[in-house]
């Protein structure tokens, strides 16, 4: 803690904040041009100098911590003229382009402009020819490009992707991508979002609309269980049509991070949508014939409440795999780690020291954990460990040791895992019979995981240990919660986290898996007759639009969302919608009695963690200093320990022949980012060169899959980010990859070319 | 009182002079009498005659509207016109939505994008003239001297909401060398090349 004085003002700070953090927080204004909260300062601009009793020359405030007592002024005349003097600069040879430039509303180079009050140029430098530059959904032109380095900045200590770089040129200088010819990335956006100018844009946005003309609707990505804040920006589609439709997507870019689905996957709404009295009529009848409904986890957490109540009131067997795999999951490390949920959040992960990720595609999984992992790394020289079949090589310039095992072998790899973090109480606790079944050696020959690699990552551990680490954390994916062994994986997962310095997070793979994992009592095994909530069922209802009734989808849907922070937050609706909900079914059958799904906000079980709050005074911002306010955080329970010892190891499954993964390609989670027009695209089977080579196949291939009678016809693309492996998706809906992958994530499979 | 004097004087009341009014009728009797008294004066003649008279001497005050129409003041804000480039023959409006922004009744819409060279262009334009109130402010601040008031005033419409597009407003190409350039709202004055300061160049 330090005291000082900002324009007389007595503010503190907290250790290691510079002064400008400071300022921020206090809402004292200071002008910037490059700094940016999320990356390290980058001290390109000097337009945030401010002056400092007592010291000669002036100070950058984005940079220098502040000194007890100091007392610093941040205006004065000769401040003024020195930041008068570079926005002069910046404008030079800048085109007179504010009529039309994408960014013109909201463009900090205008409003600083205006501030310093610079409305003619007089110096002058021979402007160069630097041609706009056209890169997939992105579009970059150098002549409005200030040379801020935020869009290098973010890519590199936030996404990890590193694919910009700046080439040095004096004014020729430009962003060009990292060692190669045309940008090739996980298609972020977050350059164009950072952005301070007009340089970096959409491509798609172009000149649509202008800043000030969209309406700004607040909420929450509806692809993952991230759910990032977001807004969507809509406005009337066109002249003749005065319907609203979003335009684009917009982060608080200072704190938090979208990926690429997130901002450009935003048109999945149900548009059509009617109230179609005839099919409402069919539904109510399904539903009384029905004994099961079946649905996946993108919903909110209101109409999880009021699927629990109608299996409350008609004894409906609630079928949803992937969040009861979840729930089985999270309920078995519970009782053996004591609390309710998994602790650590994504701010836990980038203040980690250490990190072990086990069981994830985590690029394409959750882009928010691999940001969040990037930044570790990138702020504090994080060293992070992952545990995977499949090399990705998006995570190169993070991970810092990859351990590649079998497929099939996660119960050794977190087994040895026990045995290297956990002390003897742990192994104690784990029972006999679990600790004659560790065999390091058997392990080590049948997951290919050397012992050395084991040794490796102790010795690293104790190094970061050495060097002050204090926070571990353990990341968990789907891998382990559809594995045949889950229930001993859960188990061990539970040991680390009550045994070790380590805590556990369990990735929730869906958007609300969380939520339904929560709220709803799932069962097992499907009945006679079932109804499809975004599945096929006897009777569907979808929010593709596909099915027999019509829902809303997630961005015509006002609600809550438990995301991957344990956090519930608010999402609202963008675009309106005019067929019915799953209330007004539960209304018809006499279940709910509330004119609006958001009056169950409140209605969420308290003995699961969640708040009696109204949907209307959760927060939904972020604070100056970039505390996230966004709902409330589930309260975690004390759950009692479960005695029973950890079953020994069983032998490990050998995949043998041609195994394929099941994940989605980086841009796609679901149907509903597949039905963005940005993204929209046919469901390939994904191979890396390896792969190809290994099977004779080249890119464009069509092949059949085959396993069991079940035969799929396919085209083979090459995907770039992976070294080995092949993967297919499930968000073409046209593509039966559902029933190749009964319940574990990687499967055998025979291919051939056709 | 000359030049802008008079406009600063405020006392309005100075050359008016009382009109005599006859007390009002109260009674219904009363009020017949006045009718029978005025039917019976012809009074309605007195002006007919004049009327007649000025006609067969054809000395004709009055606009033989609308085969005859009074010139107007350039800066009369009459129903919009969207201006071409005279060089190019290229439409004016570059879509930056100024117009659509500052506009009070809120009746100009556009929508845009980016043509084939990646410009931005205004793909339709349109004007609702059941709503607008003619204030000029559209005209005043497009920085293209694109949207801009025409002479022409009639726009009598069966329709609350008489839309024009852009088809209508747009100088036709054929007509591209009569468009005038727009001296009204929003142009610059004749003293605007003093006032412009130079970009000094590198080359
Ligand atoms: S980047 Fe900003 S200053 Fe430059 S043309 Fe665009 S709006 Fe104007
Ligand atoms: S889109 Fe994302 S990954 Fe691609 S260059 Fe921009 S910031 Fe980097
Ligand atoms: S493209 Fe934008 S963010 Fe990147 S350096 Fe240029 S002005 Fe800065
Ligand atoms: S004249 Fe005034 S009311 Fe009419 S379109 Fe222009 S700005 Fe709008
Ligand atoms: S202000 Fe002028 S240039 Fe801008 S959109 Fe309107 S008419 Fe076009
Ligand atoms: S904000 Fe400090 S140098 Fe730019």
């Amino acid at each position: 803690m330090v005291k000082f004085y900002i324009d007389g003002k007595e503010v503190v700070a907290n250790r290691g904040e510079t002064i400008l953090q400071v300022a921020r927080r206090e809402g004292i204004y200071i002008p910037t041009m490059c700094y940016l909260s999320k990356v390290k300062p980058i001290e390109s601009c000097r337009l945030c100098v401010v002056e400092v009793e007592g010291v000669e020359g002036f100070v950058l405030s984005c940079q220098t911590p502040a000194t007890p007592d100091a007392r610093i002024t941040t205006d004065s005349k000769e401040l003024y003229e020195h930041r008068q003097n570079i926005m002069k600069l910046y404008d030079v040879n800048h085109p007179l382009e504010c009529g039309v430039c994408d960014k013109s509303g909201e463009c900090d180079l205008q409003n600083k402009n205006l501030e310093f009050r610079v409305d003619s140029q007089e110096f002058s430098a021979r402007d160069q020819y630097r041609p706009i530059q056209d890169w997939n959904y992105l579009q970059y032109d150098p002549s409005l490009c200030i040379l801020c380095e935020k869009c290098v900045h973010v890519c590199n200590e936030v996404i990890g992707d590193d694919a910009i770089e700046i080439e040095y040129g004096g004014y020729k200088s430009r962003i060009i991508p990292k060692d190669a010819e045309t940008l090739d990335c996980t298609w972020c956006g977050e350059c164009v979002a950072v952005c301070p100018v007009g340089a970096f844009i959409s491509k798609d946005f172009k000149y649509s609309a202008n800043a000030w003309e969209l309406d700004r609707i607040p909420a929450a990505c509806a692809h993952c269980s991230a759910s990032c804040h977001l807004y969507y920006e809509t406005k009337h589609s066109s002249i003749e049509n005065p319907e609203p439709k979003i335009y684009r997507v917009k982060n608080e870019f200072e704190f938090e991070t979208l990926c690429g689905a997130g901002r450009f996957g935003f048109d999945f709404e149900n548009r059509e949508a009617k109230k179609d009295e005839e099919a409402f009529k069919r539904a109510i009848e399904a539903f009384k014939r029905a004994d099961t409904i079946k649905f996946t986890s993108f919903i909110t957490n209101e109409e999880a409440l009021l699927l629990q109540k109608m299996k409350e009131r008609f004894g409906y067997r609630l079928v949803n795999d992937e969040a009861r795999a979840y729930q089985r999951f999270l309920e078995n490390f519970s009782q053996y780690s004591g609390k309710s949920l998994y602790t650590p959040s994504l701010y836990d992960i980038e203040d980690s020291d250490f990190i072990i990720l086990m069981g994830s595609f985590i690029s394409s999984d959750n882009p928010a954990v691999r940001y969040a992992m990037t930044v570790s790394q990138k702020r504090h020289r994080s060293e992070i460990v992952n545990f995977h079949p499949v090399e990705d090589d998006l995570l190169k310039p993070v991970v810092t040791k990859f351990v590649k095992h079998e497929v099939g072998s996660e119960e050794a790899a977190l087994s040895m895992l026990v045995d290297i973090l956990c002390d003897e109480d742990a192994k104690k606790r784990a029972g006999k019979e679990w600790l004659e079944s560790f065999d390091i050696g058997y392990l080590s020959a049948e997951s290919n995981i050397g012992e050395e690699e084991i040794e490796d990552i102790l010795k690293r551990l104790k190094m970061k240990k050495r060097r002050g680490a204090k926070r571990f954390t353990l990341i968990l994916g789907e891998d382990l919660y559809t594995h045949p062994r889950a229930e001993n994986l859960a188990k061990l997962a539970g040991l680390v986290d009550r045994f070790s310095e380590f805590d556990v997070m369990l990735i929730p793979p869906k958007t609300n898996t969380l939520g339904v994992a929560l709220i709803c009592d799932l069962d097992e095994e499907e009945g006679e007759f079932s109804i499809g909530y975004n599945q096929k069922g006897d009777f569907t209802l979808s929010a593709l639009g596909d099915g027999d009734l019509d829902m809303p989808a997630l961005n015509q849907q006002e609600g809550t969302f438990t995301n991957i922070d344990r956090r519930v937050v608010p999402t609202n609706v963008a675009l309106p919608y005019e067929g019915y909900v799953l209330n007004d079914i539960a209304k018809e059958l006499g279940v709910s009695d509330k004119e609006y799904t958001i009056e169950y906000t409140k209605e969420l079980p308290k003995e699961k963690g969640y708040k009696e709050i109204e949907f209307d005074e959760l927060d939904n911002e972020f604070l100056n200093d970039g505390t996230e306010k966004r709902g409330y955080e589930l309260e975690i329970k004390k759950v009692n320990l479960s005695r029973k010892n950890i079953e020994p190891i069983e032998e490990l499954p050998e995949f043998n022949g041609t195994v394929i993964y099941r994940c989605e390609p980086v841009l796609q989670f679901s149907p509903f980012t597949n039905k963005a027009h940005q993204l929209r695209t046919k469901g390939k089977l994904y191979a890396s060169e390896t792969f190809l080579n290994d099977l004779g196949l080249k890119e464009g291939d069509k092949v059949n899959i085959q396993k069991d009678n079940i035969t799929i016809s396919i085209e083979v693309e090459r995907d770039g980010f992976i070294a080995s492996g092949a993967y297919l998706g499930r968000f073409d809906k046209n593509i039966d990859t559902e029933s190749l992958f009964k319940d574990y994530r990687f499967t055998e499979v025979k291919i051939q070319k056709v | 009182m000359n030049g802008l004097e008079q406009f600063k004087d405020r006392n309005v009341s100075q050359n008016y002079y009382r009109v005599k009014i006859e007390p009002y009728p109260k009674t219904p009797w009363e009020r017949f009498k006045r009718v029978v008294r005025r039917s019976l004066r012809l009074e309605l003649f007195v002006g007919l005659k004049i009327t007649l008279m000025e006609m067969l001497r054809f000395k004709i005050h009055t606009i033989q509207y609308p085969k005859e129409k009074l010139p107007i003041s350039p800066r009369y804000r009459a129903v919009h016109k969207l201006l071409r480039l005279l060089e190019s023959g290229n439409e004016r409006c570059i879509g930056c939505g100024l117009c659509e922004k500052i506009c009070i009744s809120n009746c100009i819409r556009i929508d845009t994008r980016p043509d084939e060279n990646g410009r931005k262009i205004p793909t339709e334009y349109t004007i609702n003239f059941g709503r607008c109130i003619f204030c000029g402010y559209c005209a005043e601040v497009c920085p293209e001297l694109a949207i801009v008031h025409g002479q022409d005033y009639e726009h009598a419409s069966e329709q609350r909401a008489q839309f024009a597009l852009k088809e209508d407003m747009l100088t036709p190409l054929d007509k591209l060398k009569e468009q005038k350039e727009y001296p009204g709202f929003g142009a610059p004055t004749p003293a605007a090349d003093k006032l412009i300061k130079k970009t000094p160049l590198a080359y």
